[in-house]
């Protein structure tokens, strides 16, 4: 029955998320050229575009984007690469790596605004070394956040997607043989970092490139963090064009659709630019390793790579102590290096919003994540059955690569079309549909490499194939699906886009109450609710770690205990 | 002349093997012998530097005088040949010879050379594929080319023949012991087959276990 259901199913799921992926490319496409029924707008023209490329706001928002976007990118893989190279055969790498991990479950909303509590001209680094080494007994007057070139915004992406980065280098590189490749080219004489640039990164890279390129389009596209950290005169694109789709008076719809669209075609664009300049890269490279050096410069690159990530680690533990204090803090004078007196008050303040935000952040984080997961595994039983997957793929890569900003006010005006806006189960499909590329993405190499005989046999001796299903591939594969569970979990903790477009404002949880009020100068408020949201994922991330360890000896304690008759 | 003396592995400070103590002249290979797991990997990886952690390994070794524990891996100037040849996936087989080489002379004199090498062990032609279009004889024949292009001062063989077939595992031996005596290198064999250690080396040593 089940074995049945399974190709309509998976059409019906294909079909689920490429509609509205359809949806949100039309819904840019046609108004940008004029076509918006919604506004009675029946003929199409250029005037938007000539409006747009008229507008030295997008050109300056333009140029921030790309700046910001293409030099995170470069720094954090920059640094992370390196940070890998310098400590792999280190004995602390285990450790790095188990301490870099948890960090990866904090929404980016959180670690922003740590970020803003400690660059800020009255944050915690200008206080540490105030007044003793500074002099100040006030703040400074200087933009070190929100500063018109987007610097505290870089710094900002580097400290949260160079942990991500890490990890997926980690894991790229169990599927090489580092040591052996490693030792192999030390012993034809090779110093231990050129060994690596030469053998070793390239290989790395090719496994890489998603990863990457996730990175490249997230950060040129970034409206949460933008709006906490970056600039704002002018603001970044995507934050320039949320605002001009949100004009009240509806008249700069058509010219925020053109720039959409520009936005979607410059991350095309740069991801191009990047692999052509890997490539040029690459082939530079390869020369050099011909020439019989044993020892390049690219070492010191490296060191002062890993030099780089060390500071950025400091960046990110401090970005994430600042929380708490603050959130505790009574009384916190500049330039005291810690509060004078600490308090509960804080929370108790946010008191009730604060339990009805964790518990909208909650519901849909573990809705999304469930639902997400029987989709995956549907596609997955699927693509395994019949080996193909290409479709699903691409579709599944279109939504964590083209911008949030450009889709999803195409996919607003269908549900406004529909009268599903402002409602919680499109909240909830849109975190489903941006959850779902990270939980299929986690769980498909553990899930393809099942040894499916356990399954079969399992089917030999009793005829539950459903059950089956359950109680052996499910339970044996328990680890990863819950990895990917608490990825999942915290991926829709930290979506802001969709629950503010989908919600419009009726639905709200603990981020886009977090992103809202980072501005608003209520420090302790705004620590707490950033606190919140950075211990949710957090827990069910440690849940994910625990329990499959523990599972199997729980449950047969369990049974001892209780079954023992 | 490669020389080991009391040469021991270790967990935890508790040796693991009784000392190897060993002399082997420029030429020559010396086999090292005993049951699965005794430590006869582990003795190679000591002497290039590759011990995996958790593992010390115990006592001195030289060549041509010059003590190896006190250089790093990369100046220790060993060759090493595995079961796995280990070629360099990304580069081509003229690239992976190139990689090789001491440094010196134009890009175009090293593929030059590279090319002639190839020659020499029955691979002309092949220099523009990838080791994995390459097969397992040939494969091996290239990692034997590329590690000795590398100008070792000694050869480490740790079962390098166990993935070949029988044809060419006899082919090979006589390709890596020409070698070594061409290159008038010492070498020493781990293995667990008597016939490479019987037609190859001049001295065979068992290890044994302790306790």
């Amino acid at each position: 029955m089940l074995s049945m259901l399974q190709r309509p199913l998976y059409w019906l799921i294909i079909l689920g998320i490429s509609m509205p992926l359809l949806l949100g490319l039309i819904g840019v496409v046609l108004p940008s050229f004029g076509y918006d029924p919604a506004l009675g707008q029946l003929d199409f023209h250029g005037q938007h575009w000539q409006q747009l490329f008229h507008q030295s706001e997008f050109w300056s928002g333009l140029r921030l984007s790309l700046g910001s976007g293409l030099l995170a990118t470069l720094f954090a893989y920059w640094f992370a690469s390196s940070l890998i190279m310098v400590s792999f055969d280190k004995p602390w790498f285990t450790r790095l790596q188990a301490a870099i991990t948890p960090i990866l479950s904090i929404p980016h909303a959180s670690i922003t605004i740590g970020a803003l509590f400690l660059l800020a001209p009255s944050g915690w680094l200008v206080r540490i070394i105030s007044p003793w080494l500074t002099g100040f007994e006030r703040p400074p007057n200087w933009l070190t956040v929100q500063d018109p070139n987007g610097l505290a915004l870089i710094i900002a992406l580097v400290i949260k997607e160079m942990p991500y980065l890490m990890f997926a280098m980690a894991a790229a590189l169990t599927q090489l043989q580092p040591d052996k490749t490693l030792q192999a080219a030390r012993l034809l004489g090779y110093e231990r970092l050129t060994a690596w640039h030469f053998t070793l990164l390239p290989q790395v890279f090719r496994l890489m490139r998603l990863p990457i390129f996730m990175v490249l389009a997230f950060n040129m596209t970034v409206v949460d963090v933008a709006t906490i950290i970056g600039p704002n005169t002018p603001s970044t694109l995507a934050v320039t064009l949320l605002r001009w789709f949100n004009d009240p008076t509806l008249l700069l719809r058509g010219q925020a659709s053109a720039a959409a669209l520009v936005l979607a075609l410059m991350v095309l664009l740069c991801i191009l630019v990047w692999l052509l300049v890997y490539r040029a890269i690459h082939h530079w490279r390869q020369l050099h390793a011909m020439s019989g050096g044993r020892s390049s410069w690219l070492r010191y690159w490296t060191l002062t790579g890993a030099t780089g990530a060390a500071f950025t680690l400091c960046l990110t533990i401090l970005s994430l102590v600042v929380l708490p204090i603050w959130a505790f803090a009574q009384r916190w004078r500049f330039p005291d290096t810690w509060p004078a007196s600490w308090t509960l008050d804080n929370l108790s303040r946010a008191g009730d919003r604060l339990v009805s935000l964790s518990a909208a952040s909650f519901s849909l984080a573990l809705c999304s994540a469930l639902i997400g997961l029987i989709l995956a595994l549907l596609l997955l039983e699927h693509e395994r059955k019949y080996q193909r997957s290409d479709g699903t793929v691409i579709i599944l890569f279109s939504w964590v690569l083209l911008p949030q900003v450009t889709l999803l006010f195409g996919i607003q005006v269908g549900l406004l079309f529909l009268n599903w806006n402002g409602n919680w189960f499109s909240v909830l499909g849109l975190h489903v549909l941006y959850s779902l590329p990270y939980v299929y993405l986690t769980l498909k190499a553990p899930y393809l490499a099942f040894n499916e005989a356990y399954l079969q046999q399992a089917n030999r001796l009793r005829a539950t194939p459903l059950r089956n299903f359950i109680l052996i591939k499910l339970a044996l594969l328990k680890a990863p699906i819950a990895a990917s569970l608490a990825i999942v979990f915290s991926v829709s903790v930290a979506q802001y886009l969709p629950t503010l477009l989908a919600g419009e404002g009726r639905i709200n949880t603990l981020t886009t109450e977090a992103v809202a009020r980072a501005a608003s100068g209520d420090r302790k408020l705004v620590s707490v609710l950033a606190l919140a949201q950075a211990i949710l994922p957090l827990i069910c991330f440690m849940l994910a770690t625990m329990i499959p360890r523990y599972w199997t000896t729980g449950r047969l304690a369990l049974r001892r205990q209780f079954c023992s008759n | 002349m490669l020389e080991l003396t009391s040469v021991q592995i270790a967990h935890k400070r508790q040796a693991l093997i009784k000392p190897v103590s060993a002399s082997v002249n420029n030429g020559e290979i010396v086999a090292l012998m005993g049951p699965s797991g005794v430590g006869k990997s582990s003795i190679l990886a000591y002497l290039s530097g590759s011990l995996s952690s958790g593992l010390q390994g115990l006592g001195q070794a030289s060549l041509d005088g010059l003590q190896l524990m006190q250089l790093a891996p990369e100046q220790r100037q060993l060759g090493l040949l595995q079961q796995h040849p280990l070629l360099f996936p990304h580069m081509t087989v003229a690239e992976n010879l190139m990689f090789a080489m001491p440094k010196g002379g134009s890009q175009t004199e090293r593929y030059r050379q590279a090319k002639l090498h190839l020659a020499e062990v029955g691979l002309q032609g092949l220099e523009e594929r990838l080791p994995e279009q390459l097969s397992g004889g040939q494969q091996a024949r290239l990692a034997l080319l590329r590690t000795l292009l590398s100008k070792p001062n000694a050869l480490l063989l740790d079962e390098p023949f166990s993935k070949l077939d029988k044809s060419l595992r006899q082919e090979m031996r006589q390709l890596v012991k020409q070698a070594i005596e061409k290159a008038n290198i010492p070498a020493i064999l781990v293995t667990h087959d008597e016939d490479d250690a019987t037609q190859l080396a001049v001295q065979i040593i068992e290890l044994e276990a302790l306790g």
